[in-house]
């Protein structure tokens, strides 16, 4: 980086960045990953909190409108959890979406995988 | 068109027909950025860089970006924004008394949703969003947690296939990935095809409840499924690539008409001039609104993985799970793992991970023929849903991380100032 190039904006920023970047921008995305880990833990005490007290019903199974679509009589997926109805509406194939990536990394773009 | 929504930026823009592949979902603003580099570090793929010697950041390419928004809510400065917002046109239908709306939200939603209106994080407001979403017009309050129910059915008769058949021709092979994470889904789509027979072939839960609405939904509603336009309510932005995903149409239609986030909804609601805080508790519509906390709880890291395994635990023992805590897979961060005893059965051996470069490091351990599990849990966001790009930002980040961070500016650049 040379400060001949250098746009005004650039170099203010620079400044600063020299001044405590190395330090700082590594203290800093600790800070704020931990202040964002934090309240994650807070919303995730909830979470079960939640499950605990607030569902009455904890299992999947014992849900009544599980009970009810799954009836092998009368409910619309009868066949049961990974039938044929099932196949068809709620369950799907991927794709292989790694030429992209190939191409941007023969462009030269370097990615952390 | 921008718009400011709950202290972020989006581009008022409904793509239909699009090709997901070609939408920026997140970008920096470059005359806001201020060279940090925090979005660089948390993103685990390595997409958002510097562009210049400036520092600037910048999304290089959307076949690298996951969609996952952590670069956005960690950035101190709010530079960075959402290309996809659905706000407007849902609002049109909403007024259209022609169209059957319907609501589909996701169980972090009403985890972080509270928030946005004064209330403590994490605060459960599950009955006063469905009153919200009534109150904004939703003919039917159906909901994305009675999907999760059926993911744990669907998901978790495919695993005890895979391990019953273990080793069997035609079985597809253990370990098995979850398949409920968007981000993590282009993930090992883009860089570790090869992995594919392992993920679930199951849907994720929005993937199942837009044609569940538009079929059995429509049935038991006699509605016309032409006439239905299903809204998913995501803690997420890469749930808006997935909404968009060409082959999402298996109920005979779109699936999935738009897609908004926690931030988007509190910003409805608002506009709506709903005064969210008096509202009563109210119960989601039957048939395809009721859950359990099996599914409250795919809306955390590790919640896949329990509710899962109290199905598992019944199906392989045939004894009842009596308490269906089972908190050796609840988790903070990282990758954790566990060894479940099933009586009957043995022993099934899990892994629960997020953050994508944590899946990183479980993709290259099956690649080498090295992992021990039956079934393995990936979300993208550290934490899971509830960390989602598209859930409230933490003031904390913005406001006294911003305040902290200018005051060591200052006092590291003072301090080093030469002496005149
Ligand atoms: S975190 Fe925000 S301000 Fe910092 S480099 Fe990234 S986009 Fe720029
Ligand atoms: S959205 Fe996720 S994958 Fe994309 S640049 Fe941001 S952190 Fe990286």
């Amino acid at each position: 980086m040379s400060a001949m190039k250098m746009t005004r904006r650039g170099f203010i920023k620079t400044c600063g960045i020299m001044a405590g970047y190395a330090v700082l921008s590594v203290n800093m995305t600790k800070e704020v990953f931990a202040a964002a880990m934090n309240m994650v833990g807070m919303r995730q005490k909830q979470v079960y909190d939640a499950d605990a007290h607030v569902y009455k019903i904890r299992k999947s199974q014992d849900n009544p409108m599980i009970k009810k679509i799954y009836d092998t009589k009368s409910g619309f997926l009868h066949d049961g959890p990974c039938g044929h109805k099932s196949h068809h509406l709620l369950h799907t194939e991927y794709k292989d979406r790694s030429a992209r990536v190939k191409a941007l990394k023969d462009k030269g773009v370097t990615l952390n995988i | 068109m921008m718009r400011s929504v709950e202290g972020v930026m989006y581009q008022v823009n409904a793509p239909k027909g699009v090709d997901p592949d070609d939408i920026f979902f997140v970008q920096v603003d470059p005359n806001k950025c201020e060279a940090c580099g925090t979005c660089e570090e948390v993103c685990g793929t390595g997409a958002i860089k510097s562009i210049n010697d400036d520092g600037i950041r910048q999304v290089v390419d959307t076949a690298a970006c996951m969609n996952c928004g952590q670069c956005l809510v960690n950035c101190p400065y709010g530079a960075i924004y959402e290309g996809v917002s659905y706000v407007d046109e849902l609002f049109e239908k909403l007024k259209d008394p022609d169209t059957v709306v319907v609501s589909m939200p996701a169980p972090a939603v009403r985890y972080g949703l509270g928030e946005c209106f004064g209330a403590p994080t994490g605060t459960y407001v599950g009955g006063k969003m469905h009153a919200a979403l009534r109150k904004l017009g939703f003919d039917y309050i159906w909901d994305n947690e009675f999907t999760a129910d059926v993911t744990i059915m669907e998901e978790g008769t495919e695993l005890i296939g895979r391990v019953k058949n273990a080793g069997k021709e035609g079985t597809l092979p253990l370990p098995q990935f979850t398949s409920c994470c968007p981000g993590w889904v282009k993930f090992v789509e883009s860089f570790h095809p090869e992995l594919l027979p392992h993920v679930s072939t199951c849907k994720s839960p929005i993937g199942m409840l837009g044609p569940l609405a538009k079929t059995y939904g429509a049935q038991e509603t006699g509605s016309k499924p032409k006439k239905m336009y299903t809204v998913s309510i995501m803690p997420c932005v890469a749930k808006k690539y997935e909404g968009l995903r060409p082959e999402m149409d298996d109920s005979g239609q779109r699936d999935i008409d738009a897609t908004i986030n926690t931030r988007e909804l509190a910003y409805m609601i608002k506009k709506a001039g709903i005064e969210f805080n008096s509202l009563p508790d109210e119960d989601p519509d039957p048939v395809l609104g009721e859950s359990t906390g099996a599914a409250t709880i795919f809306g955390t890291s590790g919640g896949v993985m329990e509710a899962a395994l109290r199905l598992a635990y019944e199906v392989l023992s045939g004894q009842k799970l009596n308490d269906p805590d089972i908190k050796v897979v609840r988790t903070h961060e990282g990758i954790k793992t566990a060894d479940v005893k099933v009586p009957n059965f043995g022993t099934v051996k899990v892994a629960v991970c997020s953050g994508l470069s944590n899946a990183q490091k479980l993709c290259e351990e099956v690649k080498a023929g090295k992992s021990p599990y039956h079934f393995i849990e990936i979300m993208a966001c550290p934490g899971g849903c509830v960390n989602g790009g598209g859930q409230p930002i933490d003031p904390d980040v913005r406001a006294s991380l911003f305040k902290s961070m200018i005051a060591k500016v200052n006092r590291r650049y003072n301090a080093r100032k030469p002496v005149a």
